[in-house]
Formats: structure tokens, sequence, C-alpha cells
């Protein structure tokens, strides 16, 4: 070697060209990566083995059920890359469905006002366990296992069981309606996605949420303001609770006690197949909702194969584990020397 | 006697050659320094002799066999790696023999006792301040990190110990022992390699050195006639003057005051005031765990004051809400760079500009032109080295992450800047970079507070010294009148007012 003290700026000429490998690894670091084809195989899967998926009909019925546990998912999303859960989404949008129910029949309030209680009902919830959990410094999982059975109490306390009918016809739309050509609930998630996916990137509020999650500790150093922020969090994840449950009592007509029951664990498979971590930090809504669009597709198509409904359950949850176990050994793959 | 003989080993890892070519022989009986600056390559070096890197390449040759191609040869290397990686709710005897069956303890059963038993023996040789079944959580740091090194010898004839920067979170009394111990080995024929970035340490051990820059090797020297200024000349590449001094220029000095701290008092420390002017930096000196940090985080808070208070440019800085502490002005960069400094999945970018998001947002919307025109500003400004601004911040090397985290500070433009052992694992060259800004900012007017147990980083910096002990401030030493004895005499809390809490 002709000199022996080379600048730090000479090792760039050194450098390897980039490979065709580590062009892959950098597609399949994107946390997107796993969900993303994971529904290409699904959708493609379905399509050929079944005439009746790919019809407009049933994308509507896809993107229509697909509403309700979206609205969940993305609350449950947020939080998750908050580094936080929220076990009691299910039971809030049950509670705020039947309170619904209650303004709207038996008080006979005006149902768009009705629709307004409901969601500050709901962001009262959330609201309730932000607060519980900051103050006195309580786990988000326990506190929430624990306010699920508050919530789901108070809504059996309300309904003694019993499903509140007579919904009034003016809100059916919100349920039922059709605008571009796409259900309504699937067009409310659709914008509800967009303007999260929005605050998460571009705001000042959406890096504090990922560097919260990230490092707790640090951010606190930062000077942001945590606590707060994880109030705030756990406010929307109730409000988008609220709003699938009223959207779901519109769907159906009657305001039932066992609205939100599937709405627990469902968005947080979503979530993790959609590329959120568990431990905070990482992923992003919009993932979590392709997340909850695979298992929609999942759903139907059981329905479409006429497989005994004893069968589902095993085989959705059998393909939500297929599906996260590719997106680990792809990542493992790809990450190997690192 | 050769234990080990690398050579040619290059790795790469996507935009950094992190080693090129390098030559290494490691001969029984004898100090290996592994030297060099952060990010020169050392960790990924060690690793690969290690056996848990596995080079482009190169050879590597263990006991005459090659190594690379029996992976068993490298139960011969015994590896204690910087970080602390113990199990902290598991017993110290435990500890030391995991796994089981490595040791001989978990065929079918494990037996508590005699574990406890075998690892007396280790605890005495080692001089570990525990008890064979205490928990971990319940003995100190510095007992936990010679732990490791125990539990690192435990391996059944290993013929190489590869310490990487040991004594970093060890007291002075700590190092000696330690000292003692890598002695013992050297004369039962163990070839070592020891990394640090101390220079007493260097040569009281060292038999040879190896110099890595920029993933190269630049040679391997006997430590025999070989200097200070040589050796750091040999890391960095450049001449540092040994004797520099940082202290800010005394026309700095207005005598206005920025911080006054009254009788604050909280967990682990009393009674504490003091007051900051303008142009000073004032150090704070004191043992491993007498409450530096706990003041410190106390202050801006980040923990729990029970009385007391902190007046910062005639502001009285409301306790426990750090949020407000750095909106009046005060940032504190921790001594724990992982758990307290940065976000180490996100990018470098996203690091830095977290702190002023409100600067580069237009109507509450990041601009990602402005974020990014600020992001590459800091980086060119504070030399932080990336490959590129969208790269994981823990991807980064010690001192660039420690950079980028002053640099992230002085985008909030703070009244006062805490820095907690700024230049913990940080490089010769690195560290002069950091005391230059430090000094800089001083004269800028910023107000600066250094805590650190290095007293030559003391003595380097700092216009006044505020010495702990226990908990308490025992005296404040003006920098040009104060031996560096005086200090250590002060700090050790002797002789006359020796305090009990």
């Amino acid at each position: 070697m002709s000199h022996d003290t080379p600048a730090p700026h000479d090792s760039a000429a050194a450098l390897p060209q980039p490979t065709t490998r580590a062009r892959l690894k950098s597609v399949a670091s994107n946390p997107l990566f796993g969900v993303v084809i994971a529904l290409i195989v699904i959708f493609v899967l379905s399509s050929t083995l079944s005439s009746n998926f790919l019809t407009a009909f049933n994308m509507k019925i896809i993107a229509r059920s697909l509403a309700f546990v979206g609205l969940v998912t993305i609350g449950q999303a947020i939080l998750m890359i908050l580094g936080e859960l929220d076990l009691s989404v299910g039971a809030i949008g049950g509670l705020a469905g039947v309170a619904g129910g209650i303004f709207m029949v038996q008080a006979g309030l005006d149902p768009w006002l009705s629709l307004v209680l409901c969601l500050a009902l709901g962001t009262g919830c959330g609201l309730l366990n932000g607060l519980l959990i900051t103050k006195l410094r309580l786990h988000s999982l326990v506190l929430t296992i624990g306010m699920a059975g508050v919530y789901g109490g108070a809504n059996l306390v309300l309904t003694k069981g019993v499903a509140i009918t007579g919904i009034p016809g003016s809100i059916s739309f919100l349920g039922r309606g059709m605008v571009f050509g796409m259900p309504v609930p699937f067009v409310i998630l659709l914008l509800c996605l967009v303007l999260v996916s929005f605050v998460m990137i571009r705001t000042p509020l959406g890096r504090y949420i990922y560097a919260i999650g990230s490092n707790n500790a640090a951010a606190r150093m930062l000077g942001i303001r945590v606590d707060a922020i994880r109030v705030c969090a756990f406010a929307a994840a109730g409000f988008l609770s609220a709003l699938a449950g009223i959207l779901m009592v519109a769907r159906l007509g009657t305001a039932q006690p066992s609205i939100g029951d599937t709405w627990v664990l469902a968005p947080i498979a979503a979530a993790v197949i959609g590329g959120v971590a568990t431990t905070g930090g990482l992923g992003s809504p919009f993932g979590a909702v392709l997340g909850a669009v695979i298992i929609g597709i999942i759903e139907n198509v059981i329905v479409l194969f006429g497989i005994s409904p004893y069968w589902q359950s095993i085989v959705s949850g059998g393909i939500v584990v297929v599906a996260i176990s590719f997106d680990a050994l792809a990542r493992r793959y790809f990450n190997r020397e690192s | 006697m050769v234990l080990l003989e690398a050579s040619g080993i290059r790795k790469t890892y996507p935009g950094v050659v992190a080693l090129d070519h390098i030559d290494l022989t490691l001969e029984a009986g004898k100090v290996h320094i592994l030297a060099g600056e952060n990010g020169a390559g050392k960790s990924t070096l060690i690793k690969t002799l290690a056996g848990l890197v596995k080079p482009d390449e190169g050879t590597l040759v263990i006991d005459d066999e090659d190594a690379l191609r029996d992976h068993k040869l490298f139960r011969r290397v015994a590896y204690v790696p910087q970080e602390l990686n113990l199990f902290p709710y598991l017993t110290v005897a435990e500890n030391m023999f995991m796994p089981f069956a490595r040791s001989g303890f978990g065929r079918i059963t494990v037996s508590e006792k005699a574990m406890e038993q075998k690892a007396e023996s280790f605890i005495a040789r080692f001089g570990i301040h525990a008890r064979p079944n205490q928990k971990i959580a319940e003995i100190s740091v510095p007992d936990q990190q010679l732990l490791q090194i125990a539990r690192a010898a435990t391996q059944e004839n290993f013929g190489v110990m590869i310490l990487d920067e040991p004594t970093s979170s060890l007291t002075a009394r700590e190092t000696e022992r330690l000292f003692r111990i890598v002695n013992d080995l050297r004369a039962q024929g163990v070839a070592i390699v020891f990394v640090s970035h101390k220079m007493e340490e260097i040569f009281t051990l060292g038999d040879t050195v190896t110099v890595l820059r920029n993933g190269r090797s630049v040679g391997s020297f006997a430590m025999e006639g070989m200097t200070e200024g040589e050796l750091i000349r040999l890391m960095s590449g450049s001449t540092v003057k040994l004797d520099e001094q940082f202290q800010p220029a005394p026309s700095s000095r207005t005598g206005e005051t920025i911080l006054t701290v009254e009788h604050l008092t909280g967990p682990g420390f009393e009674d504490i005031s003091f007051e900051l002017k303008r142009g000073e930096i004032l150090g704070f000196a004191g043992l491993v765990g007498t409450g530096r940090s706990e003041i410190m985080q106390a202050m801006f808070g980040f923990r729990k004051v029970q009385s007391g208070h902190v007046v910062l440019d005639g502001k009285l800085i409301a306790p426990n809400r750090p949020d407000k502490a750095v909106r009046s002005g005060m940032v504190y960069l921790s001594e724990e760079r992982k758990h307290h400094g940065i976000f180490p999945m996100l990018s470098v970018r996203e690091n830095i500009s977290l702190a002023v998001t409100r600067n580069i947002a237009k109507a509450g919307v990041i601009s990602p032109r402005r974020e990014n025109a600020l992001v590459r500003e800091i980086i060119a400004q504070f030399d932080v080295r990336t490959s590129s601004p969208a790269k994981k911040i823990m991807f980064l090397s010690g001192g660039n992450q420690q950079k980028a985290i002053i640099g992230r500070a002085m985008a909030l433009k703070p009244r006062l800047l805490i820095f907690d052992e700024p230049t913990k694992g940080i490089d010769i060259g690195t560290k002069f970079q950091i005391y230059r800004i430090m000094q800089r900012l001083a004269e800028e007017g910023i107000g600066i507070i250094l805590v650190s147990s290095e007293m030559s980083e003391l003595q380097r910096c700092a216009t006044r010294i505020v010495t702990l002990y226990s908990g308490r401030i025992k005296g404040s030493f003006d920098h040009e009148t104060t031996e560096i004895s005086t200090l250590v005499a002060s700090i050790i809390g002797s002789p006359e007012t020796s305090h009990v809490a």
C-alpha cells in the first residue's frame, strides 16, 4: 500500500457495491414487506380457488365488515407503537353502542346528538384508562383487563343483556349506505386512516409517539410530555372504538350488548401481522390495517369455501401464525449477519 | 507460544468496511492491548476472535487449527463483553455457571450446594463482594462487572481471554483488583486481549499493542519504549496536545449568575447548594454512587425532590417536570446513553430532529425539506459519522451516537447544559472534540456543568470543581489553585470531616 494513513473518506472508495441481496435486504427491512407479500399471496390464492371471491358483491362484504375491526385496529396500533396496549377497546365499543341505543330509543334524543354523546363517552372511557395508567403508574395491560370488566359490566347493567331495537332510520345510512361505490363505514375507516397516518408521519405528535415507544426515558429527558401523550393516545383509541361501536349499531339497526366482543384480539393480531412491534416504536397504523385486511379476507374465504364453522377458528388462527412466521423468517434471512 | 493467529481478516457490512485485512497474533502469557478510536473496528475484531462474527475473508487459527472450519475451537476463547448481561433475578452462583451443562452442574438436576461451593473459590479469587446465593440485583455494579469476568473464567481450559473495556464502571479500588486478576491470568499463561481507552491502564498492563484506525491495522508494537504521545498519534492519525486546556477564556466571565441551587434534598443526596456563573464550566467530582447523577436528574425534574429549589436565569424551575425544565433552557445529557439518550429504533435523522420538531414544522406539519437541512447541518457541525441520516442510530459507534445527542441538545438552544460523563467509552480524538464544544459554549455564555469521574477531564475543562461525598457537597475548589491530590482526598471523604449519611 502506497499510503499508510488513509483519510476517513478513503474507505468509501472500497465500499462493496450494493448487491441484489443487499437491495432485497433493504426492501425486506421495511416493516410493510411481510404484510404486503402475505396480502398478495392470499389475494391471488383466494381469487384462483374461488370464483365467488373477486366479485364486486364480495368485495363490498369484505370492506364493510373490515371497517369495524379496522377502526379499532388503528387505535390499538397507535397504542402499541407507543408501547402500550388496551384490552378494553372491545368493551368500550360495546358500551358506546348500547349507550347510543339508550340515548336514541329510550331517551328519545336526536340521533346525531346521540352519536356525538357516544363518541364522547368512548373518548371519556379511553381518557379514564390513560389517566389511571399514568397517574397511578399502572401497567396498561393489567389495568385495561380490569377496565374491560367494568365497561363490559356497565353494558350488561344498562341492557340486562337484551338488545335495544328501534334505532331510528336516519342514522342507518352510516352503517348500510354507499358512497363512491363503497360502503360508508369503509369510507370512514379510510378517512380515519389517512388522518391518523398523516399525524403519525408528518406532525410532532406522531414523532413523539414513535420516540416514546422506542425509549420512554429518553423521551422524558428530551422534554417530551410523555404522560400527556399517553393519555391522549388512550383517549383516541377510545374514540375510535366508540365510532366502530356506533357504526355497528347503525348497520344492525339494533344495539346488541355483544358488539365489540371480538374486537380485542383480532386488532392486536392485525397490528402484529402488519409490522407493529409488540415492544413499541416500530410499525404504522397503515400496516396494521393491512393486517386487518388479511384477517378479513381469511374469514371471508372460510365462509366462501363452506368450511365447517367449528374449524373456522383453527384455520384463521393457523393462518395468522403462518403469516407472522413468514414475516419473521424473511426478516431473519435478510438480516442474518447483523 | 502462539495461541491464536488471525490474518487478512476482512469484514464488510452494507455501506461500511468494518475490518480491512487485519493481522493479529496472540501469545500465551501476554497482554495484548487493542487500541483505536470509536468506530475503528475494535468491537467487530474482538467479536470475530470470539467466533461471534464470521469474517468475509481471512484465516483464524487457534491451537494450529482452522477455527473458521471447526467452530468448537472458539471454546478456547473466553469473551467478556463491555455491557453487563447477567440474569438479575438469579443468584451469583447460577449466573457464574450458566449454562449448567457447560459447567457440569446440570446433567439432570442442578445441585445448588455444589455450585455454590465452587462459586466460593471464584468469588475469592476475583475479590467479588457477594455471597454465592445472593441475587444479582442485590450486588453492586462493579461486583457485577467482576462477576462477568469470573463467569468467563469458569469456561474450562480457556487459553484466550478478551476483556472489552472492563473498567468502564469500576472505581479505582476495583480497577486495582481487576489488574491483579489480569496479572494472575498472564502468569498462568493465558493470552489476554484488553480493549481500553484509558492511557494509565494501557501502560500499566500492556505487553503489546495493536492500533486500529478506520478498520485498518496501523500496526502492532511492543509497549516497551512506547510513549503516550506516540500512541495517541497512532490512534488518531494526528497530534493531540496532551497538556491542552479547555477552560473558557476569562473575558467571558461577567459575574452574571445563570443557575442557583438551594438546599436541594432528595433520595440519595442532601442539602445541595451551589451557583453557576456565566463563563464557567462547573465540574462535579465524586466516586461512582455518591449521588452525582441523582442530583443532576433531580435538578432537571427527572427525579423526585423532597425540598429545595432550582433557579435558572432568575426563574424557578418546577420540580418533577423535565418538559418544563427543557422549555426553560435546561438540557441534561445522561451518562446512560443507551437508556436515556438515543431512540435506538429510529433513524439518526429522527433522533436529531425530535428535539426541534416545532422549528421544522409549518402550521403543525413537519417539512421534510427543513428537517433534512437542519439534520445535515448538525451532522456536519458535530462531525457525526454515518453512511446516511436514514441509518438507525443503534448501528452507529458510541462516540458518534454521543455527538449526535450533543448536536440534538444544541439544536434546542439551551441556557444550561449538564454533561454527565460525556466521554464515557469515547476515544481521545472525539473526547477533545467534545471538550472544545463545551469550551465554545461556555464562552458564548451558556452555563455548563460537567460531571466526571476522570480527574484529568475535570482538570482540563472545569473552572471550578465541586466535590461530593456520600450525597453531600464536600467542598468547592478553584481549578487554578488546586492539586489533583486535594480533590481526590475530598471525594474519598478523608480525613477529618469524614461523614456518614
